[in-house]
């Protein structure tokens, strides 16, 4: 199959899925009204509640929502085969993705701005809401060790491409000074810093520069210091982890948002580069890359990775459906709306944007890198070099060498990673001061906070397999998103409106995440009792599987409460209903 | 021939599609940056706001002869005031990252 042609589906699936389903749903049951005063304009204080124009609450709600997740998923999704893949992104998308993205704006506009934590306490119960909480933590440290392991092990160890990142950090600080303080004109600072950072990723490519990392590596084959962990890896997250202290305590003007301003522009370039080269080469997808490998992902050499039921449907989280974005659409966006009905064009519409680059990042793994190079490339972990390798075909479509796009590729997927790092530490360090602040007062202290945060996210970097830890993620992000489908259901439930399009979604997500979990539960402690692990993997094995076992059973004490709350309900409003046809 | 009504329908289709993408872009880009800026503003007036009008919210402050003279001024913005101070927060308002 051509990879226009999988473009092709995936637009269609887009129309048929945003026009004819969302549209329905919208239209029929959620019935938005502009009439109707939202949070944004009657409470507008100028700092949680403003309204905006819906265009630029697409653009602000798609940033937030897509990061590394929608690219990596597919990458190791492929894994199941092309197709499996390809069907979840667009299916996902179509009845549940947008259906969560869209219906917790709605909730939120409708609740008055109320956020998912205050929304589970009043819709279930005050357990249910610390649960959530717990949840959250949880889920980021995850995020922490599936993005820490990305770039500290496997991006920032490649020799080329340190340089292009730390330059990009630094011009990004020079950024915001330069608007803050020099007030400089916008247009001007973004040229001089976007060009000056590509300028440095070429820089990484020069043979004395990479020499140069190459011997702070250690030598081409960096040593094992403790474990498995080699002083390359060992070093480079620890200066991820740096930086994502100094992302965490620093003002976010000097440091989080003028680097996200210029990571931005490397990221969204690479993305328009990437998508101009497939459309010029327009190639088919090689014949010898399965649609359907096997269905326990055992690919070519590869080992396998597990059934494809449940885990492709948490590997693919972002992409298909990611428990984050309910997050953010409810207490970023929720609050921004400045019309009803604008809530499907910005929850649902950014949604649909998100799965063409999840398409695209597939396409990556099956066209731009072939069979042959994608199972050597994983068979030696590196991940991330599947989309380097990736980009970098389709970028050489348009002229942009092969020996620039690597590199390039690398630094665009570090700077996503870690944009989205070092926010998850600063939020880390506030949830831990609100959870144990009255009881150990130091936690509290910002550098304190901070460096408790970073020290649990290093453990889970150093230790355990990158593969678990990124299904662990994708288990807690769908299981957030298996959360939020019941919230939605129960407020629906409560306003006596149909809740089936919301309860369907929950009910598999629910399930399908339970499992993920179970199954890597039993996948990291069977291969702990098996035995003949080094040490790190076996520590990270159990924190793994703890994890897991932990995620489980706090899911199904809220769902249980959740089940109590929806019998509630329905008791309350049948004798409603009953009263209403007499 | 094209008609000029036709060619005056053209432009304004143009520039609508010219004014959606460029409020996109915004949204991407400068948007954040600008609602951070608008956001420690509205802090920082908050906080003036509570030093001399905090007895409108039960803060025993003896109101200051400038309570009075900023009355006018703040009579406006003291519903969104009352309602920020006052809004229960839990720590899914800190998705929005401004911690």
């Amino acid at each position: 199959m051509n990879a226009i042609v999988v473009l092709i589906i995936s637009l269609i699936g887009i129309g048929v899925g945003y026009f004819l389903y969302a549209k329905s749903i919208d239209r029929t049951i959620i019935q938005p009204d502009d009439s109707k005063t939202t949070p944004a304009k009657m409470y507008m204080d100028g700092v949680d509640f403003t309204p905006a124009n819906r265009n630029v609450l697409f653009g602000y709600q798609f940033k937030s929502v897509a990061a590394l997740g929608p690219i990596v998923g597919p990458i190791i999704a492929v894994r199941w085969g092309w197709l499996p893949a390809l069907l979840w992104v667009i299916l996902g998308t179509m009845f549940l993705g947008w259906v969560q993205d869209y219906a917790s704006i709605v909730v939120g506009v409708r609740e008055e701005g109320q956020t998912f934590g205050a929304l589970s306490f009043r819709l279930i119960s005050r357990r249910a809401r610390t649960i959530l909480l717990i949840f959250i933590y949880a889920y980021l440290l995850l995020i922490m060790a599936a993005f820490g392991k990305i770039v500290g092990f496997d991006l920032m160890t490649n020799p080329a491409v340190p340089l292009g990142v730390l330059l990009v950090m630094g011009l990004g600080m020079a950024a915001g000074h330069m608007t803050y303080k020099l007030k400089m004109d916008i247009l001007v600072t973004t040229l001089i810093t976007v060009v000056l950072a590509f300028v440095g990723i070429w820089l990484g490519t020069v043979g004395p520069v990479k020499s140069l990392f190459l011997a702070i590596n250690g030598g081409a084959t960096s040593p094992l210091l403790f474990g498995s962990v080699t002083w390359a890896q060992f070093f480079w997250s620890l200066v991820v982890l740096v930086l994502c202290y100094l992302g965490a305590t620093l003002p976010i003007w000097r440091w989080a948002q003028p680097i996200n301003y210029v990571a931005f522009w490397i990221v969204f370039l690479g993305i328009i580069g990437g998508t101009i080269g497939l459309a010029v080469w327009h190639p088919a997808i090689p014949v010898d890359f399965p649609a359907v490998s096997s269905y326990d992902g055992k690919l070519g050499t590869l080992s396998a990775l597990g059934p494809l039921w449940p885990l492709l449907f948490v590997t693919i989280a972002c992409g298909a459906i990611s428990g984050w974005h309910s997050l953010v659409s409810s207490s970023g966006t929720a609050r921004q709306l400045e019309n009803e009905t604008d809530a499907l064009y910005v929850g649902g519409g950014s949604m649909f944007l998100e799965m063409f680059l999840a398409t695209l990042s597939l396409l990556c793994a099956t066209v731009g890198v072939g069979y042959a190079k994608y199972v050597e490339l994983v068979g030696k972990g590196a991940i991330a070099g599947v989309f380097s390798n990736g980009l970098a075909t389709f970028l050489n479509q348009v002229g942009v060498p092969v020996s620039f796009g690597l590199p390039y590729g690398s630094v665009f997927l570090t700077l996503m990673a870690l944009t989205i790092m070092y926010l998850v530490v600063r939020f880390m360090r506030v949830a831990s001061a609100e959870f144990i602040g009255d009881a150990v007062p130091v936690i509290r202290n910002t550098a304190v906070g901070t460096i408790v945060a970073l020290a649990f996210s290093a453990l889970m970097i150093w230790t355990g397999f990158w593969s678990y830890v990124w299904i662990l993620f994708g288990g807690a992000n769908q299981l957030m998103a298996s959360l939020a489908l019941l919230i939605i259901s129960l407020w629906l439930k409560s306003k006596e409106k149909n809740y089936m399009w919301a309860f369907l979604p929950f009910i598999f997500m629910f399930i399908t995440s339970i499992a993920a979990l179970l199954t890597t539960a039993w996948q990291v402690i069977s291969a702990n009792l098996r035995g003949g692990l080094p040490i790190d993997k076996v520590v990270g094995n159990w924190i793994a599987g703890f994890l897991a076992i932990f995620l489980t059973i706090a899911a199904l004490v809220l769902a249980w409460d959740a089940i109590k709350a929806l019998t509630r309900v329905v008791g309350v409003s049948k004798p409603a209903q009953a009263k209403a046809d007499a | 021939m094209v008609n000029p009504s036709q060619l005056l329908n053209w432009r304004t289709r143009l520039g609508k599609c010219w004014r959606t993408l460029r409020d996109i872009f915004y949204g991407m880009t400068t948007y954040e940056m600008v609602r951070d800026l608008k956001k420690e503003r509205a802090r920082l007036e908050h906080l003036f706001v509570l030093i001399t009008m905090g007895d409108w919210l039960g803060i025993p402050i003896l109101p200051p002869y400038y309570t009075l003279r900023l009355l006018p001024y703040v009579v406006p913005h003291l519903a969104g005031w009352k309602c920020c101070l006052l809004r229960e927060r839990d720590l899914t308002d800190l998705t929005d990252f401004e911690t």
